[in-house]
């Protein structure tokens, strides 16, 4: 067991830092007015094009799109870093996580060229219409339909809680094309479609982040299917594996609360309370940060990871809860105008247990799966 | 980072998991707190598994995580400290050791043939035989003593400080982390079996997710356990032993809720494992004083005043 970065990951890390410290703006900070606000949009855009001429937006992609075949080490150094940073590659960590690699694998020769170039360019931002108003974690509920007709398919219904639909160019979209789970297919729609009207949801997150997606007629052609009809949920599992390793949001959160603590102690107004809540939560994130590890470990080992993942994504959610609990205790000044970044981490902070499946299907799961109790009935 | 095992840890510890299972047995008749098997020291000794930590190829990551399999037995023997602290220490050899704060009770201290005293910013060492101890009854599941004359104490370099520090933080969360493992596995056996309103216990929502919580817990107090053994760093043990002190005294509540009045009965073994975790709960002063260390240590700068 080796608990230390070898020279490649230092040198990389290295890299990335300093191409942050050098691309990001002074004003950043007080820039992000939300994941999915215009401001940040643009940003993104064009700082992500600038990771990508840099070789660092897609390290982990083959050759042939842009990468360099990193392994998965790389990429979540990467992802670290950014999230340490406040996430200023806005939505697009999507595209570089699982988007892109998933049509690598599931999408025709047209599919790819179309889609994957922007996304190795850094210029492009999707979004992902899953959730619907009847179902949420669970997914397999979802009844937005798409029938096939002569010239292609027609599309009809509702995606809510959608993520960046507001400045999306293309959506990654589940619809139902038969019954159960195996009647479910994945298109590949873009936003200017005839027929699709996006509503923002004024929302605690920030600018721009969460909205509705209607789909009125919406009529696309055959080739907007990825992969075969019906093959949603095989290619979600693939999504999953991709995403097991979830986002470093306790890299963000860490930040946050040593920059509290500093304030804190600067202002001499650290006290017995702060000083074990603060602990507590150093203990959330650093505990967060080694069972992520401990996943990417078993990528790089070629090993699927499995229901250990789960407790890496409870305990992240575990982690932003503690740090945004003790910055409202201790420093509640910084969500009234004191620090962007803080009150950044702060919205965001409430997404870990909701986005991606709520925090109890993680419970659920460890219960299930690791330490082996009997199911509920159902 | 590679988190593999390498061939010489996974061999050094499936030979200490076989004689473990050796005494992973507890007689019928036994209705106590304190479940000691001096020959399980002696199965350590003789195996060689106390100069883990001293060995270059092997150190102190496969010795904590040693000490963690031993602690998920239902018997118990000075362990811990022999195996991470006194390869620190010269002249103790392999016999057992007990950390002793003047006025105070310990584990072992009626036992031990040495007696690591602390005081307030130093260590020193003492032959039990020289410092009048006694027994006390107690409901920790460890033989505790009182050592009374302390005089004849020889305190220890400072250069050892720190690091005996680090290491009785680092042995005590990977005791905490085994005790902690056992205490669950023997609360989902029950609730696995023990069937209320036509159901299994463990089928209900209500206890799955505080027991899939404290299984979060449990693990993330393992990583950073491992990570302080594998650097031997004052603020890493001291935030291993903050957080496994911090989940050791919320797992004692949920294990014996759930448990319910069988968790009650010195026939079931819970007791043998919560009743150990409440010793160490308070062991290098309790969650408040790691906190104060790892703000020291694990925030740069910052001082507690």
């Amino acid at each position: 067991m080796e608990f230390y970065w070898d020279t490649e990951q230092t040198a990389f890390r290295d890299e990335v830092k300093a191409f942050i410290a050098t691309h990001l703006p002074e004003d950043w900070e007080s820039l992000a007015h939300g994941p999915g606000s215009r401001e940040q949009t643009d940003f993104s855009k064009t700082f992500c094009n600038q990771l990508a001429q840099a070789g660092l937006l897609v390290p982990h992609w083959p050759k042939a799109w842009g990468g360099r075949e990193a392994d998965p080490w790389t990429l979540f150094i990467l992802a670290e870093e950014m999230w340490m940073a406040g996430e200023p590659r806005g939505g697009q960590y999507m595209n570089v996580n699982w988007i892109g690699p998933t049509l690598m694998r599931y999408g025709t020769e047209a599919q790819q060229q179309r889609y994957i170039p922007p996304m190795a360019q850094g210029t492009t931002l999707w979004c992902q219409g899953f959730s619907e108003p009847e179902a949420g974690s669970d997914l397999a509920a979802l009844k937005t339909r798409a029938e096939l007709g002569a010239g292609g398919y027609v599309i009809n219904g509702q995606k809510i809680w959608t993520s960046y639909a507001g400045m999306a160019d293309n959506c990654f979209l589940l619809a139902r094309t038969g019954t159960g789970k195996s009647g479910i297919s994945i298109f590949l729609v873009p936003m200017d479609t005839p027929g699709i009207t996006v509503r923002e949801i004024p929302s605690i997150i920030g600018e721009g982040d969460i909205h509705e997606v209607f789909f009125d007629d919406v009529a696309v052609g055959e080739d907007c299917l990825l992969g075969d009809p019906g093959q949603a949920w095989e290619i979600i599992r693939h999504v999953l594996s991709l995403e097991r390793v979830g986002i470093p949001r306790f890299a963000m959160a860490a930040r946050v609360l040593e920059r509290t603590v500093k304030r804190l102690h600067d202002g001499g107004r650290l006290n017995a309370g702060a000083i074990e809540q603060a602990a507590r939560a150093k203990a959330a994130c650093e505990s967060a940060r080694w069972y992520s590890y401990s996943i990417v470990d078993q990528r790089r080992h070629g090993v699927t990871p499995g229901p250990e993942a789960s407790l890496a994504r409870f305990a992240t959610v575990t982690a932003e809860r503690l740090v945004a609990e003790f910055v409202v205790e201790h420093a509640g000044d910084a969500l009234a105008g004191g620090d962007p970044l803080v009150l950044s981490h702060h919205q965001r902070a409430i997404v870990a247990g909701i986005a991606s499946g709520a925090a109890e299907i993680q419970l659920n799961l460890i219960a299930t799966e690791l330490l082996k109790l009997p199911r509920e009935p159902r | 980072m590679d988190f593999r095992l390498t061939d010489d840890q996974r061999q050094i510890l499936d030979a200490l998991d076989k004689l473990a299972d050796t005494f992973d047995d507890i007689a019928n008749d036994f209705h106590g707190f304190a479940l000691v098997r001096p020959d399980l020291r002696e199965a350590l000794a003789e195996g060689g598994f106390f100069d883990i930590a001293g060995f270059e190829e092997l150190g102190p990551l496969p010795a904590s995580m040693a000490v963690e399999r031993i602690a998920q037995l239902p018997c118990t023997a000075e362990v811990a400290l022999s195996m991470l602290v006194s390869p620190l220490i010269a002249d103790v050899g392999y016999d057992p050791i007990a950390l002793v704060r003047p006025g105070q009770a310990g584990r072992f201290v009626d036992s031990a043939k040495w007696l690591l005293v602390v005081d307030a910013t130093r260590y020193g060492l003492i032959e039990a035989a020289v410092a009048d101890v006694t027994s006390v009854e107690s409901i920790y599941a460890y033989p505790m003593g009182r050592a009374k004359d302390l005089a004849q104490v020889t305190w220890l370099e400072d250069s050892l400080t720190a690091r005996i520090d680090a290491r009785l933080k680092l042995a005590i969360a990977a005791e905490l982390v085994g005790l902690m493992a056992a205490a669950q596995a023997a609360t989902i056996e029950h609730i696995s079996v023990r069937k209320q309103f036509g159901r299994e216990l463990g089928t209900f929502q209500a206890l799955r997710h505080r027991m899939a919580e404290c299984r979060v817990q449990i693990g993330g107090a393992r990583w950073l356990m491992l990570k302080a053994a594998a650097t031997g760093d004052p603020g890493d043990a001291a935030l291993a032993l903050f957080h496994a002190q911090d989940a050791g005294t919320r797992l004692c509540y949920e294990v014996h809720q759930m448990m319910g009045a069988m968790g009650m009965t010195l026939e079931m073994s819970l007791h043998l494992w919560t009743y150990r975790i409440k010793a160490l709960l308070s062991d290098m002063g309790g969650r408040g004083v790691q906190a104060e260390a790892v703000l020291e240590q694990c925030f740069g700068g910052v001082n507690v005043v």
